[in-house]
């Protein structure tokens, strides 16, 4: 918290500085919360924190006045997981920072690897995406993840929150399928059953390790001595840092909730494949799900071929807090300005267009721990907000500006660059 | 002429009948010579599958049967046996037992995602760095094609494996080689032991093709490393042996002979496809589709086969079966895998549990479809063969059948029918003896088997028989199919011959425009009329659908597909695969044509991969769910072909070890083109002057290829990425006098859409999917509309089977980047990719006298809240939500009981270990469902390192 404070007076001064005056914002249509919006609105912002929210607000002395016209006005959006700033071009391994080596990692901190002047970046800004939680990958427990901004000036400048959650990755459950080729063994089903218990114990003993770690260094012994992977594990053991488990078979599922109520531990599922078949069993504990297959292919080939385009609603009807998200790793990097369409496919097989908002805003600023700050705009709140020319889940309307924390901010890319040399090429 | 095949039979009974003469005085210190004249007397004997005799004799005398009956006095000389109790059958025939380098041998087809690919380009004349990939010596220059091997050449008796035939009841076995795509020839032989000479009855039975793809075995591949690749092979072979045929005879009129025209390869297939006295073939596919391909070829080049099944036609019995047509199955069915917990049963899907269930129905299924069925061991232990022979008699397979398809199918087969097969005099004394009334008997005891007469006793085995096994038995007569076909869930919803939609929103998408409250008729497939109000029409007499607002548009084109393809979808190895072709490889029983239908898609382009500059050729298909895989194509779509440029064709993200294929630069790419081109019309020539001088010309498939796009009757569809490239691409076409089709992907396309438009290519690219690999950074969404404005037809493609399924949405991106209108955006996935394709004609805007292709939807087709509900092929309806949703109830009550039914025989059934082929066979997916596990498509972020071949 305190260092979120800092966060705040580090940007508020020099805005104090220029001597910021009050600005008015007026849309056709502020939505202001999933459930909640003005048409028409006004917001009022001041210092990069609204002022006030509604139908008509008062413009104090010296209010600036913008007229956003035919425009609608929403909460920036929050992407709960990608590799933004860790990953360039797939391809190139040298331009891939998104995994390391090892299977426990704890020490590992995503933000300190992202490249705030990624190409990848602005192009996800300008389908108002303002902040991406940006997730290390690579083995059981692999780090933990940092919010950025998707705009500002250098990597200090964009990290807002550096360790949002620290990533475990449950140990997959599937029974390994012999290959086709001849005389290759595979292993017994009874054989896969342990190993899966042994992994399951293996991390229950990691924990145990870094309580003991923790219990040493508290008794100060003489033989401490300070590691850097344990200490990173002690903010984890003290519920100073949350956990996200990335889980998407139903056992997986199962097994992580069962082994973070045992440890009496707090977490956000992610993933989250079957998590639908599970709907009220995961409401009824409270368990927050960022699901991230609504374009996967369905499990079998029996499945019906909605099964994953109609979880985000069951899942949302049964009370699961819903985020939605892209599948994480490099390749879904490029595409996260589509994270919008992601949660909008859910709408037609039973996902409500207001949890379909809530689960790209105000639901991930809850997973990443800042929806004091962004996720809907709220007197108090950031003025971090973007104007679109329609429905922010409508694919055929346009993200026409952004404000971020106050400011207007830059919607160009590598994309609207390249497009406007070229549409002005003469015909040759 | 003499007929070879009577005299050879002759010369072996002459040979036979002089050993046995000969050998009849053993040296001092040999055992003396068994006597061989025997009696078998008092046992029942079962002729042949259909005729028994209680209480019999048997005569035989030198290893033959003298006589057979009943009531019939027996003449002193003969040693009596007395077979009270006992049951005498014709020896059986293994038709096929597999002997190579691996194991058990029966070709599995399997589709994983990629190879990487070789550098050995010798084929059709591409320089190379290894000058024959085929065998050593003399031969066909491919892998895996050597007709000309001769197993009986290194025929060895395998004393251990041929005791345990024997104590099973096998008499007699053909051989046959493992290895390959024309894998040669093997012998018959009897199961004695020592001399092979005494063995081997027939040398050669028959030539065996087997669809390997034997290339991608080796590191770094070779061709052909995938299915198409495969056949591509065995054309080509043939037509190399029809050429070296009209080469002989050319030189004999001509008297200009070469002193060497034909190896030996070319002459052990001339002899396949010879039409009299022909080397029988024999073909193994590797899976159900792939039979039905077996019996396709075959009518190519006027063959008739014998087809090893798999054991999965019950997925298609009306393609995989011919009843012209003879069939050897194995007896392996997938052993259930023990799962202990609900999560792990989960896992185990539908078509698992149908293949499960279908199997010992499977063998009952082929004797009533085809001409005739034999069983092969090949796969089994002997133990699990017979049981599984039970299996298949209680799921309907006769006994007379399944005798037959161990004694007389076989020995028709084998050519052996003269000498094998029945109890009957003059015929080798091939036998065996059962304890008891019958050998399709759970405790079924062999007392001994008898081959030319000569008898093997076996060991007495403790009878098994037990408590636990009469329940089983009892049990497994319970046990009926549950499993439903394949084809039950994939039929027409409704088919009527004419139908009226009213109060609709249409989107013609041609000059049209979109019509509120419009009407469409539709009869026989074809859309008869449109518009406001439909005049001339007894609206009384037709069925009329009142769609209250909702909207239709054109059946969606997707301009670049690989869903629907099987074994790969590159051929990867050789730089130029021109005569690879994806219709012989085409998925009917994929599950991507339901899922894509449910998005209003109706037909496809399926493509070849990029994994060289000319890769093989396409398909464009309707998606007619249910229909076989020929019956997919749209017959009147103009041909084409895959072509690439830059990164993949270049090898450039495939790692450090591949860098001496040509090209690996795009200076290479364009002298690749070049050259192909060249040596097309170079073959041209040579063929216009063999026609003319009257000398054959060997056909080369790929020049051909070529040479149809140079004639303007093959449409290139070219995956491009950089402007430079497209434009050198354009160019260097340009310079051969050909248009391209269509540039596929097309990334930098918007920087030289002029030259495009221009030339006249069309441009079917991504929505808006980027930087996946460097030439692709440049990719912007915009592309589609600058391009679309500067007068290029432009589609947008899915080239992954999830955004096939909704390539409205993907269209919906052209309004947004670009600000096309609605209709605009929609044409890029309707008439601009028929255009693209050449189907535009047929397909892509809805118009009187075209094809009654419609998705109707839910509300506007590009807003997010709209869902496909219903799509219409050839004005049959083939999706609508209320009857998919059905159909999953159904096939999901249809897993249930299954599972129910695997539990409860897990339960109950405590059986012996299973081999581990058939344990491995209940997790083993067939090929047409693998290639739904590993689709060809990055675009799910799920295929790393592959994701570079698009």
């Amino acid at each position: 918290m305190k260092s979120i404070v800092t966060h705040l007076l580090f940007f508020s001064i020099p805005l104090i500085i220029i001597g910021e005056t009050a600005t008015l914002y007026r849309a056709e249509k502020i939505q202001a919360t999933p459930s909640q919006f003005f048409k028409p609105g006004e917001i009022l912002i001041e210092n990069g924190i609204i002022k006030a929210i509604g139908n008509s607000v008062k413009c104090p002395d010296g209010c600036k006045f913008v007229e956003w016209k035919n425009s609608e006005i929403y909460p920036g959006l929050i992407s709960p997981g990608s590799s933004l700033g860790l990953a360039e071009i797939n391809a190139l391994r040298p331009t891939r920072d998104l995994s390391e080596v090892g299977t426990h990692t704890p020490g590992i901190e995503a933000w300190v690897a992202v490249n705030p002047d990624s190409e990848l970046i602005p192009v996800a800004r300008a389908n108002g995406i303002t902040h991406s939680l940006t997730v290390p990958m690579g083995g059981t427990i692999s780090g933990t993840s940092g919010l950025i901004k998707l705009h500002g000036w250098g990597t200090e400048d964009i990290t807002i929150k550096k360790n949002v959650a620290l990533h475990l990755w449950w140990p997959g459950h599937g029974l390994s399928i012999p290959s086709p080729s001849h005389g290759n063994k595979s292993k017994s089903i009874k054989d896969q059953d342990k190993e899966r218990k042994k992994r399951i114990s293996e991390i229950d003993e990691f924990f145990d390790q870094a309580i003991a770690y923790q219990t040493q260094k508290k008794s100060g012994d003489k033989t401490f001595l300070q590691i850097p992977s344990w200490e990173a594990m002690i903010p984890v053991i003290e519920r100073k840092t949350p956990l996200m488990i990335h889980a998407n078979e139903s056992r997986q599922i199962k097994a992580a909730v069962q082994w973070a109520e045992k440890r009496n531990f707090k977490f956000t599922l992610s993933g989250a494949r079957d998590a639908w078949k599970h709907a009220d069993w995961l409401a009824e504990k409270k368990i927050p799900v960022i699901f991230r297959h609504i374009f996967s292919a369905p499990l079998h080939q029996s499945s019906p071929h909605d099964d994953y385009y109609k979880a985000p609603g069951i899942l949302a009807k049964a009370g699961v807090p819903l985020s939605i998200g892209l599948p994480l790793g490099g390749w879904a990097t490029a595409n996260q300005r589509n994270l919008p369409y992601h949660a909008a496919h859910g709408v037609p097989y039973g996902l409500s267009r207001e949890k379909a908002l809530a689960s790209i805003t105000i639901e991930p600023a809850k997973a990443c721990g800042i929806d004091h700050r962004l996720g809907t705009l709220e007197k108090g709140k950031e003025a971090t907000f973007i104007r679109t020319s329609g429905d922010i889940l409508d694919i055929r309307i346009s993200v026409l500006g952004m404000v971020m924390q106050g400011n207007e901010v830059n919607l160009e890319s590598r994309h609207t660059r390249l497009n406007s040399r070229y549409l002005n090429r003469p015909k040759p | 002429m003499i007929n070879v095949q009577n005299f050879f039979y002759l010369s072996l009974f002459l040979l036979v009948l002089v050993n046995l003469n000969g050998d009849d005085f053993s040296f001092p210190g040999e055992k003396p010579k068994v006597l061989d004249i025997h009696a078998l007397v008092g046992g029942d004997i079962q002729i042949n599958p259909e005729k028994r005799i209680k209480q019999g004799t048997i005569l035989i005398r030198d290893g033959i049967i003298e006589r057979v009956g009943k009531d019939f006095e027996i003449p002193p000389a003969y040693r009596i046996w007395k077979m009270e109790g006992k049951t005498i059958y014709p020896g059986l025939i293994d038709a096929y037992l597999l002997s190579g380098s691996s194991e058990s041998g029966l070709l599995e087809l399997d589709h994983d995602q990629h190879v990487y690919a070789t550098t050995d380009l010798s084929f059709h004349g591409v320089p190379s760095t290894r000058s024959d990939p085929g065998e050593k010596g003399p031969g066909f220059e491919v892998a895996g094609v050597h007709p000309q091997y001769k197993l009986v050449t290194t025929f060895q008796p395998d004393e251990k494996k041929w005791e345990d035939l024997r104590e099973n009841g096998f008499t007699m076995v053909h051989i046959a080689p493992s290895d390959g795509i024309f894998r040669g020839t093997g012998p018959s032989v009897l199961l004695l032991n020592k001399n092979p000479n005494d063995c081997i009855v027939k040398k050669e039975v028959a030539q065996i093709l087997a669809f390997d793809p034997v290339g991608k075995e080796e590191t770094p591949a070779v061709y052909p490393s995938s299915l198409m690749g495969v056949f591509s092979v065995i054309r080509q072979s043939f037509l190399e042996v029809e050429y070296a045929q009209q080469l002989l005879s050319y030189e004999a009129k001509n008297s200009t002979s070469l002193p060497f025209t034909s190896h030996s390869g070319i002459l052990a297939l001339a002899s396949v496809m010879k039409k009299q006295n022909s080397m029988p073939i024999w073909i193994e596919s590797g899976s159900c589709l792939m039979t039905n391909r077996a019996i396709k070829l075959s009518k190519e080049f006027n063959l008739s086969p014998v087809l090893i099944a798999t054991g999965d036609e019950w997925r298609r019995p009306d393609l995989a079966c011919s009843e012209s047509l003879s069939y050897i199955s194995p007896l392996i069915f997938p052993a259930l895998a023990n799962l202990k917990e609900e999560d792990d049963w989960e896992q185990i899907s539908l078509d698992q549990l149908r293949a499960w269930d279908h199997a010992p129905s499977n063998p009952a299924l082929l004797a009533k479809k085809t001409k005739s069925l034999s069983l092969t061991t090949t796969g089994t232990n002997f133990n699990e063969f017979h049981k599984n022979l039970l299996k298949a008699i209680e799921r309907g397979l006769s006994k007379e059948n399944a005798l037959a398809a161990l004694t007389t199918n076989p020995a028709k087969l084998l050519g052996a029918e003269k000498y094998a097969g029945t109890l009957e005099s003059g015929k080798l004394a091939n036998l065996f003896i059962v304890n008891g009334g019958n050998y399709f008997s759970k405790d079924v005891s062999i007392h001994s088997t008898w081959i030319k007469g000569r008898p093997f006793i076996h060991p007495v085995q403790k009878s098994q028989k037990n408590e636990k096994d009469e329940a089983n038995a009892s049990r497994i007569k319970s046990d009926q199919l549950v499993a439903r076909f394949p084809s039950e869930d994939r039929k027409p919803i409704n088919m009527p011959s004419s139908i009226l939609f009213t109060n609709a929103t249409i989107w013609t998408c041609s000059m049209d425009g979109k019509m509120k409250n419009g009407e469409l008729f539709i009869e026989n497939g074809k859309i008869r009329a449109l518009g406001k109000t439909i005049k001339d029409l007894d609206r009384s007499k037709i069925k009329v659908i009142d769609l209250q607002g909702k909207h239709i548009t054109p059946g969606i084109i997707d301009c670049h597909s690989h869903a629907m393809i099987l074994g790969r979808v590159n051929e990867s190895t050789l730089p130029s695969t021109a005569m690879v072709r994806i219709e012989d490889v085409i998925n009917s029983e994929s599950v991507n044509i339901e899922r894509q239908l449910a998005g209003g898609v109706t037909t496809c382009n399926l493509l070849h991969g990029s994994a060289n500059p000319i890769g093989g050729q396409n398909a464009v298909i309707k998606l007619r769910l249910g229909s076989a895989p020929d019956k997919l194509l749209i017959k009147n779509a103009p041909k084409g072909i895959k072509f690439a440029l830059g990164e993949n064709v270049k090898q450039a993200n495939w790692g450090d070890k591949y860098t001496s294929r040509f090209p690996q630069s795009r200076m290479g790419v364009k002298m690749f083109f070049q050259n192909r081109f060249g040596a097309a019309l170079a073959y041209e020539k040579k063929l216009k002057r063999g026609k003319k001088e009257g000398f054959p010309v060997k056909t080369n498939l790929e020049l051909g290829a070529i040479l149809e796009i140079i004639k303007g009757q093959r449409l290139i569809h070219c995956h491009s990425y950089r402007q430079d490239e497209i434009l050198v691409f354009l160019r260097t076409m340009e310079g051969f006098g050909v248009r391209v089709g269509s540039l596929q992907h097309v990334l930098e396309g918007y920087k030289v859409a002029d030259e495009i438009s221009r030339h006249g290519a069309g441009a079917s690219t991504f929505s808006d999917w980027w930087a996946y690999k460097f030439e692709v950074y440049d990719a912007i969404p915009y592309a589609g509309a600058i391009m679309h404005e500067r007068g290029c037809v432009v589609s947008f493609n899915s080239d992954s089977p999830d955004h096939a399924r909704r390539l409205n949405l993907e269209a919906a991106k052209a309004i947004k980047y670009g600000g096309l209108s609605e209709m605009e955006a929609l044409m890029f996935i309707t008439l601009n990719p028929a255009k693209q394709l050449g189907i535009d004609s047929w397909v892509g805007s809805l118009k009187v006298s075209k094809d009654a292709d419609l998705a109707i939807w839910s509300g506007p087709p590009l807003d997010y809240r709209t869902k496909c509900e219903q799509t219409w092929v050839d004005g049959i309806l083939l999706h609508e939500t209320e009857a998919s949703t059905e159909r999953d109830k159904r096939r999901k009550n249809e897993r249930l009981s299954l599972l129910k039914k695997a539990k409860q025989s897990l339960e109950k059934v405590k059986e012996h270990e299973p081999t581990k082929e058939a344990q491995i066979k209940f997790f083993r997916h067939s090929l047409e469902t693998a290639s739904d596990l590993h689709p060809h498509s990055c675009r799910s972020g799920q295929h790393n390192n592959q994701c570079v071949h698009q």
